[in-house]
């Protein structure tokens, strides 16, 4: 890994959705656990942000996980409208989380009001083999008819797949399909692209 | 010998803190286990103490109180026959918006003063288990209350009558000024509420709405829901929070809140001697807490407890606690008016919000440009004049808005297109799903015609009505409720729905589960209920001279028994 650079990185902004008790925070927790071995505060103002380097290109992952309020509805597609991709988050040990994760991708379609967004199906909680009711093939079967990538993780340790998560995400905005009037995303894009290289 | 002594005196007096400070801890309904255990370990080794006295003196309590827990019951079903009979109260935008704040506020106070600390912990909030809800009651409650102010703003802007964004801007706006009321009075609660329902994608979307409402109010909301930004993880709201916890009265503001600064300036001069308590937004302390119970493990090394992480969570619970105490300064009395009026507007789940916003505007399809694009409204014009009655939206866009430059394209369309649309008019929102066969003369207070002065045909003052109607389901029991904040489920009748089906989809949106047959529906009129017949055609039968209020009720055992034999119930 090479140090990251210290010109001004593009933010990219991560939104992590599901149910409550599907162990989003665990995911969160476990990606920016480097940071806070020894002292967490969750308060702090970047306890979320992170540089990373994905594919050779920096960028500053700005993590919105609001775990513990899921059940404030009303306020869901107020965080969902800021996100440049989104982290689908459901257990493999909960079918009902499972089939939640439908809602959770047509709310995110509306507030975006596209057809497609980017956006990963994350099955977490795989270590827990013989609590498993949501086999893998329906995970892949969901994401396909979602028309999303998919990804088994577990945040126990030794963690599985979870610096591999968020980096995916990353990639799929960074490869969505553009079309003419995404002018905003664009721009990002082309930061992205422009420090590439640098 | 000494030391033991010691020892003695420093747990008693810890267990006098702890049941001065915790009752909540030794409650425990119906048993009380953990004080039992206390009065057997008092019996044992501290017999005739004061700290013994306490404890029998906390139980006999306890058990005397039946106990009953005024989160846990549910006024639905009085409330409803309330509403039916004395319907006159409040009725957006002509309300007293600071009272508003202040009602909300109260409603607030109360939940937020029974608020239990320990149930916003990461180990019982989020980890609890969702069958046993009660274990976290008071914060389940406080949620409830947020999502019913949203679930309001949403609906009470999507079921506005008239046709005219002027109209729908103005109840925009008047929650616009009862959050900026709300920020004033400190209630971060219900403003968050407020903020979260204009920025739920059914109002966040409706453009023209927006388009007409004053630019002021726009940069006041702007500055409101700047508070809640996510950025540097909640940092604005976490600073004010810091700075205004216990302060008498709201005086924050960033550098760029120019209204919010003139706002604040008014409020001193006028409001220098009375001073508020500060309700926080909850949420932000459960992910905090859900955060730390989810990084830092329990315990350390050989099943030691780790007192890192308690002192960590203990520093939330002691800013929650902090203004609990401030919250006493909050002195607002009972509107039942106002306790009225919150409980009649009716509650839209997401997805028949995002319906009824998409017919007040129509999603777009072809999303070339994020300009407006003038196809839409061509479109939607062209749906309109099948139907049988025309909308006048397009036209009083056109005529009665105050220049903007979003509005340009608007301007652009055609003549023709204008005095097609205007020629007639009724609610857009509805007439667009409007099937021209039945044009009956319903007289659904949903649908009430538009007057326009002067510019109108005369058959503008012709009924027609909707494809579907909104009506409001309470369930009735006798049993207690565990949800009493939510009064009734609105659903979304359609007009080849019969009895059965109806009431399935009632007994859905209430979470009841059973058989359908055992079930009966009636509409509540002003002096008597008319129960709907097994198998009606639900929307033709309905009285909608009347309120569309309707009694979800298990039939009594025996009517359940003929049924169920009969199997199904005849038509």
């Amino acid at each position: 890994m090479t140090r990251p650079p210290n010109e001004n990185l593009p933010t990219v902004k991560l939104v992590v959705v599901g149910d409550g008790g599907v162990g989003k925070s665990a995911i969160t927790i476990q990606f920016f656990q480097k940071l806070f071995v020894t002292d967490y505060d969750p308060t702090i103002e970047d306890s979320y942000l992170q540089h990373v380097e994905v594919d050779g290109q920096w960028c500053i992952l700005d993590v919105l996980d609001t775990a513990g309020q899921e059940e404030f509805s009303a306020m869901r597609e107020q965080y969902m409208r800021k996100g440049d991709g989104f982290l689908l988050v459901y257990s493999v040990t909960d079918k009902n989380s499972y089939e939640n994760i439908v809602n959770f991708h047509t709310q995110i379609l509306r507030v975006k009001d596209r057809d497609t967004y980017p956006m990963l199906l994350v099955a977490n909680k795989v270590d827990l083999v013989h609590l498993r009711k949501v086999t893998e093939e329906q995970g892949r079967e969901l994401a396909h008819k979602l028309g999303i990538p998919y990804i088994e993780t577990s945040a126990k340790d030794p963690p599985l797949n979870i610096d591999a998560t968020f980096h995916e995400v990353v990639r799929i905005i960074r490869n969505q399909p553009q079309t003419d009037h995404e002018k905003r995303k664009k721009k990002k894009l082309e930061k992205l692209r422009r420090c590439v290289l640098m | 010998m000494d030391q033991h002594e010691q020892h003695k005196k420093t747990l008693i007096s810890a267990l006098h803190v702890w049941l001065d400070s915790y009752p909540e801890d030794f409650r425990e309904p119906p048993n009380h286990p953990a004080l039992r255990h206390l009065l057997s370990f008092c019996e044992d080794y501290l017999p005739a103490t004061e700290l013994d006295a306490k404890v029998r003196h906390r139980l006999e309590r306890y058990t005397r109180e039946a106990h009953i827990d005024p989160l846990l019951i549910s006024p639905s079903t009085f409330a409803l026959r309330n509403v039916a009979v004395g319907w006159k109260t409040y009725k957006l935008p002509e309300i007293p918006v600071r009272i508003f704040a202040e009602q909300l506020t109260r409603m607030d106070v109360d939940l937020f003063k029974k608020l239990v600390p320990h149930q916003c912990l990461g180990a019982v909030w989020s980890r609890r288990d969702k069958s046993r809800s009660h274990e976290a009651a008071t914060v389940l409650a406080t949620v409830n209350q947020f999502n019913a102010v949203s679930f309001r703003v949403i609906s009470s802007i999507l079921v506005e009558h008239s046709p005219r964004a002027n109209d729908r801007a103005q109840i925009l706006s008047c929650w616009i000024d009862i959050a900026q009321e709300l920020r004033l009075i400190k209630n971060f609660s219900s403003l968050k509420a407020i903020i979260s329902g204009l920025q739920s994608n059914p109002i966040y979307r409706l453009q023209k709405t927006w388009q007409v409402v004053p630019k002021e109010k726009i940069e006041v909301f702007d500055e409101l829901a700047r508070i809640f930004s996510e950025d540097n993880n909640q940092w604005t709201q976490r600073e004010l929070l810091m700075r205004e916890g216990t302060a008498k009265f709201a005086d924050t503001v960033g550098e760029n809140d120019k209204q919010l600064q003139k706002i604040f300036q008014r409020q001193n001069n006028h409001t220098a001697n009375i001073s508020f308590g500060t309700i926080p937004y909850l949420g932000t302390f459960l992910t905090d807490l859900t955060m730390i119970d989810t990084a830092i493990p329990d315990t350390i090394g050989d099943g030691l407890i780790n007192f890192d992480k308690r002192r960590k969570e203990f520093e939330v619970l002691a800013q929650i606690k902090l203004l609990q105490g401030a919250a006493n300064a909050y002195h607002f009395a009972v509107d039942p008016a106002f306790d009225r009026w919150f409980d009649s507007l009716l509650v839209l789940d997401d997805r028949e919000a995002y319906q009824l916003s998409c017919q007040i505007e129509p999603a777009v399809q072809n999303k070339n440009n994020n300009k407006k694009n003038h196809q839409r409204h061509q479109k939607n014009d062209s749906i309109a004049s099948t139907s049988s009655s025309n909308s006048s939206q397009f036209y009083c866009e056109v005529d009665s808005m105050p220049s903007s430059p979003h509005n340009s394209i608007d301007r652009k369309l055609s003549p023709s297109q204008m005095s097609n649309s205007s020629s007639s008019s009724s609610l857009p929102s509805l007439d667009i799903s409007m099937n021209s066969s039945h044009s009956g003369s319903a007289n659904n207070r949903l649908q009430v015609p538009f007057m326009h002065t002067g510019t109108l045909s005369p058959n503008s003052s012709q009924k027609s009505s909707p494809d579907f109607y909104i009506i409001k389901v309470t369930y009735e029991t006798d049993s207690v409720e565990t949800d009493g904040i939510v009064l009734y489920k609105s659903i979304m009748l359609s007009n080849n729905e019969r009895t059965p089906q109806v009431i399935r989809n009632a007994m859905y949106k209430l979470g009841l589960e059973g058989n359908p047959d055992k079930y009966t529906l009636a509409q509540v009129l002003p002096d008597k209920e008319m129960v709907l017949p097994p198998n009606a055609n639900v929307y033709y039968a309905v009285n909608t001279a009347y309120n569309l209020n309707f009694i979800l009720r298990k039939k009594k055992s025996d009517e359940t028994d003929t049924t169920s034999k009969k199997g199904k119930p005849k038509s």
